[in-house]
């Protein structure tokens, strides 16, 4: 009984109001009376939290998840620091994944390589990668194609020129994720080329900055280099992109400083919808 | 607004020893149970949560000399209910409640901008990192070294190399985490005053 509905599934509607009274009420009951069901929802919550600073969780449930922990400053502060925590362990983690060591395949080469028997499955393997090296230079081609068109776009001396056919869109940084709605692009015939204005608000900054974009569930990105910022009141990066590279969903943009000697700096993120 | 309860101490007591004979014990499930409370009204979706919980207490305060002669079962589902019908006593006065006047609003916001506050919170979060056993700090790392799908293959093979289970793995995280959050305001309070 207890066990029926204390399943990570369950806890999770329950914490964003979607069960009904009931199971809330049994839930509840449970939650203040018994300590381990009480540790097992706290522990679904602070999982909840995380799938949020990770953009995991749908639109319905990003929006439920925010009436519930992103309205008074004290929830806010509770969001930072669950941020910060996950930023420091993934910084440590990048930290630690140093180059150098001996890969995974060094070592399986090193200690199959040279046997007989591996000699057939080897050559199988090889044809087998050779029939599919085709479709995969196809694929790094377009990527490479579209990353020189990206960095050729947001050069200096193309930033100074307004082309036709050009949208122009803020975005605003997901230092915590405010409890605004992210930014919509929708995409139309005559638009070809969209203008994202990303305000720094980094006390650091940089000669010049560097945006990596990706479709959130997709796995290419994008990386611009060289990226000048606009200082006025307010250090302003602009990232140029042609709208017909993207498509339907949401993109993130990481943009990192880069300092003189070209090691990148604090980062800042972004998130903005593509529609139509 | 958050305020002072205004519990008598005799309410006070009664209500310690309606939780647990042993005045520690309920001294503890006390502050728990105020916890617990606070969190219910954030599910709830109530702005102000402390509060709200403040409120709870005071109800029960007034009404535990009657109660608790009688009263089946542990003590902390009345607390529950106290809890639930001020919800529904909260959605029903911000329905229909004409001026903002009449509304309890949140504490105002911190003033400090989004800098200042990351900033605070990395300098703290370092300070208590440094509380931290080398292996407790490993195995954070380690437990958020994966996103998104890739991090449930990646947690149970941490769960594996360390011998436990899953849920196991998840627990001691969490409790970890939240010793290292609760640092982490500790050390913000300290900041603020």
């Amino acid at each position: 009984m207890k066990e029926e509905i204390l399943t990570d599934a369950v806890l999770r509607e329950f914490l964003l109001g979607k069960v009904n009274d009931e199971d809330g009420a049994r839930i509840e009951s449970l939650f203040l009376t018994d300590p381990e069901a009480r540790e097992k929802v706290l522990v679904i919550e602070q999982e909840l939290i995380e799938d949020y600073l990770e953009d995991s969780l749908n639109a319905e449930d990003c929006e439920k998840f925010l009436l519930r922990y992103g309205q008074t400053p004290a929830q806010l502060q509770q969001l930072r620091i669950s941020k910060a925590i996950k930023e420091w362990a993934v910084r440590e983690n990048a930290s630690l994944a140093v180059p150098g060591g001996t890969s995974i395949f060094q070592r399986l080469r090193a200690g199959l390589w040279m046997r007989p028997v591996f000699v057939v499955p080897i050559a199988v393997a090889v044809i087998i990668v050779t029939v599919f090296v085709g479709d995969w230079l196809n694929v790094r081609m377009k990527h490479a194609a579209i990353q020189q068109e990206l960095a050729q776009l947001n050069t200096l001396a193309s930033l100074r020129e307004v082309p036709p056919q050009l949208v122009s869109m803020e975005l605003r940084p997901i230092a915590v994720r405010s409890l605004e709605r992210v930014s919509e692009f929708k995409k139309s015939a005559d638009v070809q080329t969209v203008e994202l204005r990303l305000p720094w608000i980094q006390k650091e900054h940089y000669p010049t900055y560097q945006a990596e974009i990706r479709r959130v569930s997709g796995d290419e990105s994008f990386i611009i280099p060289n990226l000048p910022a606009k200082t006025d009141s307010l250090t302003t990066i602009r990232l140029r992109l042609p709208t017909r590279i993207l498509s339907r969903g949401q993109y993130q943009i990481r943009l990192s400083g880069i300092d003189s000697g070209g090691a990148l700096g604090l980062t800042e993120e972004y998130a903005f919808m593509v529609d139509g | 607004m958050a305020r002072d309860s205004a519990i008598p101490p005799e309410s006070f007591e009664e209500i310690l020893a309606w939780l647990n004979p042993n005045r520690d014990v309920a001294a503890a499930m006390y502050v728990q149970l105020r916890q617990d409370l606070a969190r219910m009204f954030i599910w709830g979706r109530c702005a102000d949560p402390e509060g709200m919980t403040d409120e709870a207490f005071d109800r029960v305060a007034k009404k535990v000399h009657a109660v608790r002669p009688t009263y089946e079962g542990d003590p902390r589902l009345y607390f529950r209910a106290v809890a639930n019908n001020l919800i529904k006593e909260n959605h029903k006065k911000i329905k229909t409640q004409l001026s903002i006047d009449d509304i309890d609003l949140p504490e105002p916001p911190i003033t400090e901008t989004e800098d200042e506050a990351a900033a605070d919170i990395e300098e703290c979060l370092q300070l208590c990192l440094q509380k931290l056993s080398p292996n407790k700090r490993e195995l954070i790392i380690s437990y958020y070294a994966k996103e998104k799908q890739a991090k449930i293959d990646h947690r149970n093979e941490l769960a594996q190399k360390f011998g436990i289970t899953v849920e196991t793995l998840r627990v001691r995280v969490f409790r970890l985490r939240e010793s290292l959050a609760e640092c982490i305001e500790r050390c913000l309070k300290r900041k603020r005053k």
